[in-house]
């Protein structure tokens, strides 16, 4: 594959590798979205033929329909938990959208021992094992403050926990492709230090924002351990772990589970595509400058 | 009148987000290392202060190492496949290839399954597809379920998390590539470098920053590796897949030593903090001299 | 171009249009029909519960008492949920059934006592009771449900903690119809009186045409959990005795070369391992395969408990077919009881908090146990909604598929013993493990007995 990889950068004999090279993305690009397609199929069959037959095309099975979306959405309690979801992610996501690219640029622009400290740490906590801090976690925003089953208290937990890792990329984007200059010459213009980075600095972060945006975004709307620590409260519940009556002891009610996973999926899979020409046009936007 | 704008900088743009990460993920932390000097279970009221004698516990606990070596294994070769393939397609992805958003898309959707279903899945690809594949074709690799092979298993593991991590990377790896120059890389054209000269001099210096932190999240991620681990595998056959991080839930939760498994997950962090402290200090070193 | 690009870019999105469309219109296809017996979670087979004569007397004094429960049995989640509805509605006390969910019960029942928030009730495993027992549980000896379950309540140094909320019993499922049409002769389960016999039948069911009559699953829990719990509780076929041999093993007073049961118990393992379908492969069964193929006949025999029956019923079982427990054959003595009766034993216990819990809930909770025991709603919606085998004598309902009620059949014949063997909480997935690499042919039998041997010696402290 590297290969051919060359030829496309060398530039030489270019239809052909043209060629080559789309027919390797094709056949790469079918075996990453082939779970996702089996999902889709067996999302809409009955368990005996999922798995018995999981390959089977559709229209070769009896047993075909969409039982497994209507029991899904109705089991799952579907508008009122994809509300949930919806505020929960929403809410993380900006808060620590805000958050993190704050704190990142305050960390690249202020060489002192609090940033360094800060950025060292966080960059260390982004390899603490969470099972690690699970059970302290629970004792102390339980046990001790007694304020789990909130959504705010979620909303906090996810910001805490994706900090890290969104400073540490919004820290390296700011320090590569953020030109000093422009805020001096923001300076100059009397502008204050929240407006320089609101005005200057912020949007200029588009891409990485977008980037960030999406694996937050899916981070917490997927997110399942964390969630079913802090709620409990039926009314409360997010998507994933709506489908919490899916799962048996011994084994799993799988048509439902996938036709809830795809309920759950459609939505992150729409701000993707969405997203997509924001990074797109956040890049062309800089070029142009 | 200057360290007062500081100081109020510090406050609007460091403390919230110091507050959020030390309040969420330090403190805790804190607290859990304490905990690992204690006899507590995870759930009476007392606890005793211990000393290191959980320490002890994990340096007995022969499994727990041996555990630790196949996560080595496993980190070396996830690491190396996942960043060689994101970086390939990532560059693929930003020549202006017809389509190219749409592969992107595509190449994301293993992010979007995640727990349960994605190891049923695999495990239906593993032990169904592959044995109807090696009974139709006699090929005796298929013969058997990948999962039921400590060595397959463990290759099923490797395949799967890079099947899954790498469309991550793609991610950052084409934000770093559409942030790239491209005017250097025309020049060289013209200059008549060929496709390895101009990877080696002029590419991979300037995605460095990317591979950076590439080479840290899949380092920390594989170390980390969890979900797949049980979904997958769950340590089968005959506890021959279990993972450090598995291995460590297992001993806090299934066996119910929950200082020893503290102490355990205390120890990992240490090690994946030098390995990747190790790799950040090496690839920066390569950005200052790019 | 830039069309093109435009709707390949949006192709993902119509993707998920196209499905979110089928949804709804499936939705108008499917609401007119009221239950199809495929759909999960379906009110379908919903018991019919009679309300109308109940003469429990209910404490007005606990009305508006709210309390919840910790469900670990996850079939049984929505007969639970609807339990608690009835309860709720007849004695004012709201309760809440909380699911593990993903959780491990302990795992799940610890996280919510670091919370503060514990469940007032938790239906838990023997082994978490005993963990939680003296410090959290509220004593229940003398509640008067006792004297109606007295043999399958559990106690920890003579005091009770925990309400046997079900017995479940295990052996080899036999599928009555696969092996009459395989032979063409009737089958009678009570002509097996030992394991020779039980190979004899595997022998001529081969010749008649069934090339693989068992089905042997893999995973831990079954072989370490269940299959290899038999070396404890056939030690006398009681309680103390498992706990006895349990202990002679850590201490190292018995080996296993003169401890009879280890062999025959091996060997009824080995018979299943060579009439195993998948012994090609093992270690590559699948739980829900394996229960198609019973309830196909492609299989005869699976070794399991009566929770397999939701199991076999989508895989299109029917409550009207035969399906039964042979025991778990030991040897060759047909007047060993191992050969004749079926281990029974009450699994799932459920006990009361006394950490957190006010008075009332604690009262509640008393109240809500002793509904299931003795009102009539409780005892039909115990037995009927969550399909269980009650523990308690006095309830006269009778579970309606056939696994439970052969278990049933046989507590009444006295064709059952009850040994629960309490094992360390990592015994099933360490010695699983051991169980696991005998059977895909990796270790020998001298190799397992000393596997089992040293974690026994390791739970000396």
């Amino acid at each position: 594959m590297s290969k051919k990889t060359h030829n496309a950068i060398g530039g030489t004999r270019k239809q052909f590798t043209r060629i080559v090279t789309m027919a390797v993305l094709i056949l790469v690009f079918l075996a990453f979205m082939f779970p996702f397609i089996m999902v889709l199929i067996n999302s809409l069959k009955v368990k005996r033929d999922i798995i018995k037959d999981p390959f089977s095309w559709l229209f070769t099975v009896k047993g075909l329909s969409f039982d497994n979306f209507v029991s899904a959405f109705v089991q799952m309690d579907f508008l009122n938990a994809f509300k949930n979801s919806l505020l929960v992610t929403g809410g993380a996501t900006i808060l620590v959208t805000i958050l993190a690219s704050m704190t990142a640029y305050y960390i690249v622009r202020h060489r002192n021992k609090i940033s360094t400290l800060t950025f060292s740490l966080m960059v260390a906590s982004m390899i603490i094992p969470f099972q690690a801090i699970m059970i302290p976690l629970v004792s102390i925003y339980g046990g001790w403050l007694n304020i789990l089953n909130h959504r705010i208290t979620l909303i906090v937990l996810h910001t805490g926990f994706s900090m890290s890792m969104s400073v540490f990329m919004f820290h390296g984007f700011i320090r590569g492709s953020i030109p000093i200059a422009l805020e001096e010459a923001a300076c100059l213009d009397g502008c204050s230090s929240t407006q320089t980075f609101f005005r200057v600095v912020f949007p200029l972060l588009k891409p990485i924002i977008s980037t960030l945006v999406i694996l937050n975004a899916l981070a917490f709307w997927n997110d399942y351990l964390l969630p079913s620590l802090v709620l409990s409260d039926k009314k409360l519940l997010t998507l994933p772990l709506s489908t919490y009556s899916f799962y048996g002891t011994y084994s799993a009610d799988y048509g439902t589970i996938m036709a809830g996973l795809l309920l759950c999926v459609i939505p992150i899979l729409v701000l993707y595509v969405i997203l997509q020409k924001q990074i797109i046009k956040g890049v062309i936007s800089g070029a142009v400058k | 009148m200057r360290s007062k704008k500081k100081f109020k900088d510090f406050c609007i743009f460091g403390l919230p987000g110091i507050f959020f990460f030390a309040a969420v993920v330090i403190v805790p932390f804190v607290y859990g290392i304490y905990l690992t000097f204690t006899n507590w279970n995870g759930v009476s009221a007392s606890k005793d202060f211990t000393g290191l004698s959980n320490f002890a516990g994990v340096f007995s606990d022969s499994a727990f190492w041996q555990s630790l070596l196949l996560t080595f294994k496993y980190v070396i070769l996830v690491v190396i496949l996942v960043n060689v393939i994101a970086f390939l397609l990532a560059y693929l992805l930003t020549r202006g290839i017809r389509g190219q958003n749409f592969f992107r898309a595509g190449f994301f959707t293993p992010n979007l399954i995640g727990g349960i279903v994605l190891g049923y899945i695999w495990q239906f690809v593993f032990s169904r597809v592959f044995v109807s594949i090696g009974d139709f074709t006699g090929f005796g690799l298929f013969k058997v379920s990948w999962l039921s092979d400590p060595n397959k298993a463990f290759l099923a593991l490797v395949l799967v998390s890079v099947w899954q991590l790498t469309g991550y990377m793609i991610l950052i790896y084409v934000a770093g590539f559409t942030g790239m120059n491209e005017d250097v890389l025309e020049a060289a054209d013209i200059d008549g470098a060929t496709g390895f000269q101009k990877l080696k001099n002029i590419i991979i210096p300037m995605m460095m920053p990317s591979i950076t932190i590439c080479l840290f999240l899949t380092l920390s991620r594989a170390f980390m590796v969890y979900d797949v681990n049980l979904s997958l595998t769950a340590g089968a056959p005959y506890g021959t897949t279990e993972m450090a991080a598995m291995h460590v839930y297992e001993k806090a939760f299934t066996s119910r030593l929950y200082g020893v498994g503290q102490a355990e997950a205390l120890i990992l962090f240490i090690i994946v903090a030098c390995v990747s402290g190790l790799q950040v200090y090496l690839t920066k070193r390569k950005e200052v001299e790019a | 171009m830039s069309n093109y690009r435009c709707v390949k870019k949006g192709l993902p999105l119509l993707l998920s249009l196209a499905v979110t469309a089928g949804l709804f219109s499936g939705c108008g296809l499917r609401f007119g029909f009221a239950s199809d017996p495929d759909v999960p979670g379906n009110e379908e087979g919903k018991a019919v519960i009679d309300t109308s004569k109940d003469d429990f007397i209910y404490d007005d004094s606990l009305r508006g008492t709210k309390i919840t429960m910790l469900n670990s049995k996850a079939e049984i989640q929505v007969a639970l949920e609807e339990m608690g509805r009835v309860f709720g509605e007849l004695s004012g006390v709201s309760l809440e059934v909380i699911p593990c969910g993903d959780d491990t019960p302990y795992t799940k029942v610890i996280n919510m006592y670091n919370s503060g928030t514990p469940p007032t009730l938790a239906i838990l495993d023997l082994t978490d009771i005993e963990a939680l027992s003296s410090e959290k549980a509220l004593e229940l000896t003398n509640e008067e449900w006792v004297k109606e379950c007295s043999e399958y309540v559990m106690d920890f140094d003579s005091k009770v903690y925990s309400f046997p909320l079900c017995i479940e019993g295990r052996g080899i499922i036999y599928n009555k119809k696969a092996i009459e049409d395989t032979l063409g002769e009737t089958f009678d389960p009570d002509s097996l009186h030992s394991l020779d016999d039980f190979r004899a039948l595997l022998e001529r069911l081969t010749a008649a045409g069934m090339e693989t009559p068992v089905s042997l699953s893999m995973e831990n829990w079954s072989l370490a959990g269940h299959q290899l719990q038999y070396l404890y509780e056939t030690y006398d076929g009681t309680s103390d005795g498992a706990a006895q041999v349990t202990s002679m093993l850590s201490d190292g007073s018995i080996s296993l070369s003169d401890y009879d049961r280890f062999d025959q118990l091996l060997d009824l393992f080995d018979t299943l391992k060579e009439y195993n379908v998948a012994r090609l492969d093992p270690l590559g069964a699948d739980y829900d395969e394996m229960a198609i193929d019973l309830a196909d006949g492609k299989t005869a025999f699976w070794f399991n408990g009566n929770w397999a029956w939701p199991n076999l019923k989508e895989a299109g079982a029917d409550a009207e077919d035969e399906y039964g427990f042979l025991p778990y054959f030991m040897g060759s003595d047909e007047n060993d009881y191992t050969n004749t009766k079926i281990q029974a034993s009450p699994s799932k216990q459920v006990m009361i908090d006394k950490q957190y819990a006010t008075e009332d809930q604690q009262a509640a909770a008393r109240e809500f146990l002793n509904w299931i025991v003795y009102s009539n709603v409780g005892q039909q919606m115990l037995v009927d909604s969550c399909d269980i085998i009650p523990a308690c004598r006095n309830n006269p309902n009778e579970p309606a598929d056939p696994l439970s009620r052969d278990i049933y059949n046989k507590i009444h014949e006295g064709l059952t013993f009850n040994a629960a063997a309490i094992v360390p909480s990592d015994h099933w997935k360490v010695l699983g493990d051991a169980m696991q690499m005998y059977l895909a042919g990796r270790s020998s039998r001298e190799e397992l007995a000393s596997s089992i041997l040293q974690y026994w010696a390791e739970q000396k402290n």
